[in-house]
Order: C-alpha cells, then sequence, then structure tokens
C-alpha cells in the first residue's frame, strides 16, 4: 500500500521506468537475435527481419556433430577454475602477508606485483611462446592456467590485501593461543573471513578467462585441447561466413552457462564490489 | 630465533609462490621483451642486435601507425563518450525502480557474452544484407545502408560502437558500486544547505565517485588498448589496414611475417602507451581527489 502511493507521487518515475525498459530492450537485441538465428530454419537464415515459426534444432545438431563441444565445455571449465583457484590460493596468502608484515622486503614485493598491472600480456607474449615450448608447455592446459593466474596476480593481491586491513590483529592472536601454526591459522580461520574479496574476484576474473581468445589462439593449437572460443573462431575459419546457423547455434551453447552463472549471482557481485573494490 | 626473525620467515614462505609465478610469467618475459626488441629475430636463426632500427621502422609502417592511431581513437572514445553515458545510466539504474534488478542484470549482460560471440553476431547484422541494413531500407533511410565493415570510412567508426555496446555495462556497475558507498547523510546535509539537485550532483556524487571514476578509466584504457578480438574476427584488420589495432598489428608481424623482434618493439611501444596514459591519469585524478 504504501509503496505504491509513493510511486503514484511520483509519475515521472515510471516514465523514466518504461523508457529505461525500451532501452534494455534495444540494447539486449543483439543478444536476443542471436538466439533467435540459431533456431531458424536454413530458409529463413538470411531473412534478419523474419521471426522464426518454429524452433529448428538442427544447426545446434550440425554444430554438436563437427565441434566436440562437450570437450571444449570441458577444458575451458579446467583452465577457469584450476587459475582462479591457483590464483586465490596464491594472492590470498601474499596479500595478508604484505597487510599484516610491515618489513622493507614485503613493501618491495608489493610494488613489484602491482607494476604488473600495466604491462600488458601482449607484450611478453614471444618470450612466453619460446618459454612454453623450453618447458614443454605449449599446448597444455596447465601451461594456460599458469598464464592466467599470474596475470591475474598484480589486481588479486592488491584486492586481498586492502581487504586483510578490515580483519582485526585479535583474530590471529587468539588463534595463536589456540596452539594454531601461522599456517593452518591463515587457511582454517583468516582466509573463510576472507570470503566476500575472494567471491568478487572470482566474479572480476572468471568472465575475462572464460572468454579469453588470444591466450588459447597462441598457445593451445592441439584441437583436443581447444577451448570453446577457439572452436568457435577455428569453426568459423573453416566454413568461411557460408553457414551461419551451426556457428551462432555453437555462439550460443559457449555463452549459456556464463549467463546462467551470472544470474545467479549478480547480487553477490553487486556486494562484493561495493565491499571489496572500490573500497580497495 | 627472534619472534620477528620467525616471522619474516613465514612471510617468505607465504609470499614466495605468488612471486615465482610471476617472476616467471610476467616480469621475465617483459624483461626479455625489451632485450629482443633490440634485435631482428625470426625464432629459428639466433637473434641479431639491430639498436633502435625496430623502433626507427615502427614509425615508418604505414600499418603500425594506422594501428596506433585507432587504438588510441578507441581509448579517447571510451572516456570521453562511453565513461559519461556508463555513469549516467549507473545514476537511473540506482533509482528504485521495481524492475531494477531486471535492468541492471540487461544492460550488464554483454558484458557476460564474449567478445568472440559478440564480433560473430554484430559481424552478420552488419552484413550488406544483415539486420541493419534491412532495418534502415524498411525505415526508408535508404541514403544510410553502406557496407559498414566494408568501407574504410565506416568500418571503424563501427567498431568503436560495438566495444562502447559492450564495455558499457562493466563501467556502468563499477559507477553503481560506488554510488552505494557514498553515504546518505551527505545529500540530506546539502539539501538542508539549500543545494539544489544540480549542485548536490556536482558537490556531493562527483568528487565521491572519484576512487571508481579512476577505475573505470584505468579498464578502459587497459580494455581499449588491449583490442584484439573484434578487428582479429570481423575484419581481419581490414578493409586495407582501415581496422587495426595495435595489438592485431603486433600479432600478425610476429606469427604471420615472423618478424618477432620487430613484433616486439611494437609490444613495448603499447606498454609505454599505457604506462604514460596511466600515470597521467593518476596524476589528474589525485589532484582531483585532493581539490575536493
Amino acid at each position: 500500500m504504501n509503496k505504491r502511493s509513493a510511486k503514484r507521487k511520483n509519475p515521472t518515475g515510471i516514465t523514466l521506468e518504461i523508457i529505461l525498459i525500451i532501452a534494455a530492450f534495444l540494447f539486449l537485441y543483439p543478444i536476443f537475435y542471436l538466439i533467435l538465428t540459431s533456431f531458424k530454419s536454413p530458409a529463413q537464415i538470411n531473412q534478419p527481419l523474419a521471426m522464426p515459426d518454429s524452433l529448428y534444432w538442427g544447426h545446434y545438431e550440425k554444430a554438436i556433430e563437427k565441434v566436440n563441444v562437450l570437450l571444449g565445455l570441458f577444458n575451458t571449465s579446467v583452465i577457469s577454475v584450476g587459475s582462479i583457484g591457483l590464483l586465490v590460493i596464491i594472492s590470498s596468502m601474499a596479500g595478508y602477508v604484505i597487510a599484516r608484515i610491515p618489513r622493507r622486503f614485503f613493501q618491495f614485493l608489493f610494488f613489484f606485483f602491482i607494476s604488473g598491472m600495466v604491462i600488458p600480456l601482449q607484450t611478453g607474449m614471444i618470450p612466453i611462446f619460446k618459454m612454453g615450448v623450453a618447458l614443454h608447455l605449449i599446448d597444455t592446459r596447465t601451461f594456460m592456467i599458469l598464464l592466467y593466474a599470474a596475470g591475474a596476480l598484480p589486481m588479486a593481491i592488491f584486492m586481498y590485501s586492502g581487504f586483510t586491513k578490515s580483519i582485526p590483529r585479535e583474530i590471529e592472536e587468539s588463534a595463536a593461543m589456540d596452539g594454531y601454526g601461522k599456517f593452518r591459522a591463515f587457511w582454517l580461520i583468516i582466509f573463510p573471513l576472507m570470503l566476500p574479496a575472494t567471491g568478487t574476484l572470482i566474479m572480476l576474473n572468471i568472465y575475462g578467462i572464460w572468454n579469453d581468445l588470444f591466450g588459447p589462439l597462441l598457445y593451445l593449437k592441439d584441437p583436443s585441447k581447444m577451448t570453446l572460443m577457439s572452436q568457435i573462431v577455428q569453426f568459423k575459419a573453416n566454413h568461411q561466413s557460408i553457414d551461419y546457423g551451426p556457428i551462432f547455434a555453437l555462439c550460443v551453447m559457449a555463452t549459456l552457462p556464463l549467463v546462467v552463472l551470472f544470474i545467479f549471482t549478480q547480487k553477490y557481485m553487486m556486494k562484493g564490489l561495493v565491499a571489496g573494490a572500490i573500497k580497495g | 630465533m627472534k619472534a620477528s626473525t620467525r616471522e619474516w620467515w613465514t612471510g617468505f614462505w607465504f609470499i614466495l609462490p605468488a612471486t615465482v609465478l610471476f617472476s616467471a610469467f610476467v616480469f621475465y618475459p617483459f624483461v626479455s621483451s625489451i632485450y629482443y626488441s633490440f634485435t631482428e629475430w625470426d625464432s629459428i636463426r639466433p637473434a641479431k642486435f639491430i639498436g633502435w632500427d625496430n623502433y626507427a621502422f615502427l614509425l615508418e609502417d604505414s600499418k603500425m601507425l594506422q594501428a596506433a592511431k585507432n587504438t588510441i581513437l578507441i581509448t579517447v572514445f571510451g572516456i570521453v563518450v562511453q565513461n559519461p553515458l556508463s555513469l549516467l545510466l549507473a545514476i537511473l539504474l540506482n533509482r528504485s525502480f521495481r524492475t531494477k534488478i531486471l535492468l541492471r542484470v540487461a544492460f550488464y549482460l554483454p558484458v557476460v557474452v564474449s567478445l568472440v560471440v559478440t564480433s560473430i553476431v554484430w559481424g552478420h547484422i552488419l552484413q550488406y544484407e544483415g539486420l541493419l541494413n534491412g532495418f534502415l531500407e524498411r525505415m526508408g533511410l535508404h541514403s544510410w545502408v553502406r557496407d559498414w565493415l566494408g568501407d574504410t570510412r565506416s568500418v571503424f567508426p563501427t567498431i568503436i560502437a560495438l566495444t562502447q555496446w559492450q564495455g558499457l555495462g562493466y563501467c556502468a556497475v563499477i559507477y553503481l558500486a560506488g554510488l552505494q558507498t557514498i553515504p546518505q547523510d551527505l545529500y540530506e546535509a546539502a539539501k538542508m544547505d539549500g543545494a539544489k539537485a544540480l549542485n548536490r550532483f556536482r558537490h556531493v556524487t562527483l568528487p565521491m565517485l572519484m576512487p571508481a571514476t579512476t577505475i573505470v578509466v584505468f579498464m578502459t584504457i587497459v580494455g581499449g588498448l588491449k583490442m584484439f578480438d573484434i578487428p582479429y574476427i570481423m575484419t581481419g584488420g581490414g578493409p586495407g589496414s582501415a581496422s587495426y589495432t595495435l595489438t592485431l598489428a603486433i600479432y600478425n608481424a610476429a606469427f604471420r611475417e615472423n618478424t618477432y623482434g620487430y613484433a616486439i618493439s611494437g609490444g613495448i611501444v603499447l606498454m609505454i602507451f599505457i604506462m604514460i596514459v596511466t600515470l597521467i591519469q593518476l596524476k589528474i585524478m589525485r589532484r582531483k581527489e585532493v581539490e575536493m
């Protein structure tokens, strides 16, 4: 009741809301278009303004038949989960130490890490490639995991060291009194308290890693190791834009997991950003 | 062992894995890139030291110069157009609409969709026989119809517009997070002092949003300078070199033409770009933050 009367007092609010909804619809149209076109029959696919009259699954069948989507999904998931897992483990320890031990060595390392924020991965791509060859890591998912984790370290360490400052020192002192070693105290007591920072970190990195093309293009050429993105690009290159249907179906399948993840976590992401990233 | 020494060693073991990984995969490749940028190197024969030749050649290479121009354009557009637009969007999305959550999700969704998929969908929409031209025809705007990606004059503005669409939600969400950290009593105090809406925006919202602005501008710069996927998939840099970006030019120099040393010198220039722009930006922002 109360809400409704407040709304009535403010009619510009509703007009504005309707304008925004229309804007959002136009803004999202390319995404509807992607999904729509992936269900259009081959006869209709070159009529961009036409609406499909029934769901045509042929493009999906063709895409799955030609491309090992499940393998791509597996590779992409292994690389995403692996690199973020590694990133969280080592950057939380590093950020914690930098915030807690005010010795010159650790402060120096902090600036060392932060300076990495301005080094683009592209600058080092050729030496990295050479190193991958020398270490027999080219065409392995492990290499991608190490690269992504290393590249995201500066931001992650920055966030964790900022977040550590909000954790009271008494917690560690009481853990030490209970006979916890430093290592156990960190993982069993401190790390769980860093959950908001960890959540933000995952949300900030998962999309970039999942969607990355540049890395797999350079370092993962073996078809059995390809990620979803390089599968799409490879498939498109092999079929030279003649057959858009299966490409669109592939795009939908590669995007769907992230969209689902985003819809379920978006509330948390907002909170995490407010708590973690902005206050730093 | 003294307690502080023991603490130092614990810290050392804690920070060691991150340091090793960062040194091996970020710092070492960077340092060796600086060395290789002064060499002629095709990765088969050993690198030959040639001094500043690569850098001198960069300045004469019309493709590289076009790429640098395009890369700067993307970044400037991001800061001048996308940045204020995303702030406006954030302010609107911060109101208590009934469809607030839905609207936020809608405007953020393009960020979740990869640049690969974005390029493919938009590539289809922008074809000569595609959705956009079909729509324009139907609206009677025949003179607007063009080969958006095939024309040297329209290709890069089109790509810029696309990057703005893709990144708008990301910037808006950071501003939105920034808006939510502004304490409500600041507005109430300003109201009591008789400040009008526009003045409240200028003297409360904007200064309090400075940290968020710093992040947004930094992300826009880094994202713009790294732009690769869209021109790689949609145009391959063409027609001619009209849609080259620095990263694409570097990639081609290295993996198409096998001129590794030269490609790396382009990469170094890219990095110096990022550093200079970031430093200038941080200086300006710092000063603004102090002023307020």
